[in-house]
């Protein structure tokens, strides 16, 4: 199993939030979360990578085996782990190559290698920049300073290539996206399946799910997991809401 | 007088006649404490004066910076930036002055102290003062005290990016405008140590 989360409870400024979660993601799964505003979708993604402000009150999380919720965010992204933020952070004055360069360096340093070589790096992000269709000129720009909000979610799926994730956690990835900006993230995330890894998609509406299929989908209500299923749940949810359960 | 570009020392008055350009650096680096007085007087039409320093305080450094900008001619422009970041249990004052004389008319005058603050105990009190007594002036001025980007340090976290390395990242931004050329290497080591 590639992430095992049993009984999570976290608070938010003392307010619990997730109240007793367990989900379980194998290798080469995509599942989907889905759930209405407010139920703690964000809050998960969160707590699974270590933000300050959110506290586990109760619960445990093994990633690969190893105790995730004992890890710094930095130690998170080192074993694999890789938010797509529904906010991206912007970064004024640090630029997108900078940025990715530290970070690439960064997992390769904790891996025991050697820091790659600019040239084979400026490479490697000129390819991973043509794959979701960002302009070169973006590498130096700084981080997310003035983007739009399509770009914005763009950059995160051109880090997601680039960073080569075990398991990525999509973060209303989706929202706020035309259908061309959507179906480009739809491609990285296909073009990102293999045996090995494994994505949360964590929406509340449908539309990315047309586009990537999805082998589970839970529902998401009042900090738990209410229920889980097929593709048949998101048909249920279109039709009739989250009211239903 | 034909200044160039150079690290000025901490005291000093200068005069800078019509068309002529003065460009000063004041650089403060950890473990120094230092009293820092300068006037600028522009004294000739079309003067132009540009001030820049950068500072950083890591234990009990007392650091004082104390500038008056005197726009005594028309058309003259001025700019101040100072950038600085204090830890440790170091006490920072910046005392600015932008003085516009009467018949000073077409000033150009800006003004900006910003500063991070790396520890509880480190103080930082900025007084940015405009005296303006002529009426067809450009003049600004603007200072903060902060703190280091939380959403931004999680951020580059969450790429791998190690938390000291991320702080490193961060204020090297914020310092970027100040620093002065051929010594980057040089404040990037002085960074670290903060």
């Amino acid at each position: 199993m590639l992430l095992e989360i049993k009984n999570l409870h976290a608070t938010v400024g003392g307010k619990e939030i997730l109240k007793g979660i367990d989900l379980s993601i194998g290798e080469g799964e995509i599942h989907a979360v889905m759930g209405p505003n407010g139920a703690g979708k964000s809050t998960l993604g969160a707590v699974l990578t270590g933000r300050p402000g959110y506290e586990v009150t109760e619960g445990t999380v093994l990633f690969r085996g190893q105790d995730l919720l004992a890890m710094a965010p930095e130690e998170r992204a080192w074993a694999g782990l890789f938010l797509s933020f529904q906010y991206p952070i912007e970064i004024p004055g640090v630029t997108i190559t900078a940025f990715l360069k530290a970070a690439v360096n960064a997992k390769r340093k904790a891996a025991g290698e050697e820091e790659m070589k600019t040239s084979d790096f400026l490479k490697l992000m000129k390819e991973k920049m043509a794959f979701v269709q960002m302009k070169p000129e973006f590498a130096k720009r700084e981080v997310n300073v003035g983007f739009s909000g399509g770009e914005k979610k763009r950059n995160e799926i051109f880090q997601m290539a680039l960073l080569d994730p075990t398991l990525s956690i999509l973060d209303e990835t989706d929202s706020g996206l035309d259908v061309d900006a959507l179906k480009i993230v739809a491609d990285g995330v296909n073009a990102l399946r293999s045996p090995e890894k494994s994505a949360i998609i964590v929406t509340h509406y449908h539309k990315l799910l047309e586009y990537v299929q999805p082998d589970f989908v839970h529902v998401l209500k009042a900090g738990r997991i209410v229920k889980t299923g097929g593709r048949e749940l998101i048909d249920a949810i279109e039709s009739k809401g989250f009211d239903q359960f | 007088m034909g200044h160039g570009k150079y690290i000025a020392p901490p005291k000093g008055q200068y005069q800078v006649a019509a068309g002529e350009k003065l460009e000063l650096q004041f650089v403060v680096l950890p473990g120094e404490s230092k009293d820092i007085e300068v006037t600028v007087d522009l004294t000739g039409p079309g003067a132009e004066a540009h001030l820049k320093g950068l500072y950083l305080c890591k234990a009990d450094e007392k650091v004082n910076f104390r500038v008056v900008m005197h726009h005594m001619a028309p058309g003259c422009h001025s700019t101040q930036l100072f950038n600085g970041i204090a830890g440790g249990s170091a006490q920072v004052s910046f005392n600015g002055t932008i003085v516009v004389a009467p018949d000073a008319q077409q000033t150009e005058a800006f003004q900006e102290n910003h500063n991070i603050v790396l520890a509880e105990t480190a103080k930082v009190d900025t007084k940015p003062q405009l005296e303006i007594y002529a009426d067809d002036v450009k003049c600004s001025h603007g200072a903060t005290v902060g703190q280091l980007n939380e959403d931004e340090l999680f951020y580059m976290r969450s790429r791998g990016i190690p938390e000291s390395e991320a702080r490193t990242l961060q204020m090297l931004s914020f310092l970027s405008p100040v620093i002065p050329e051929g010594r980057e290497e040089e404040i990037e080591q002085a960074v670290r140590s903060l």
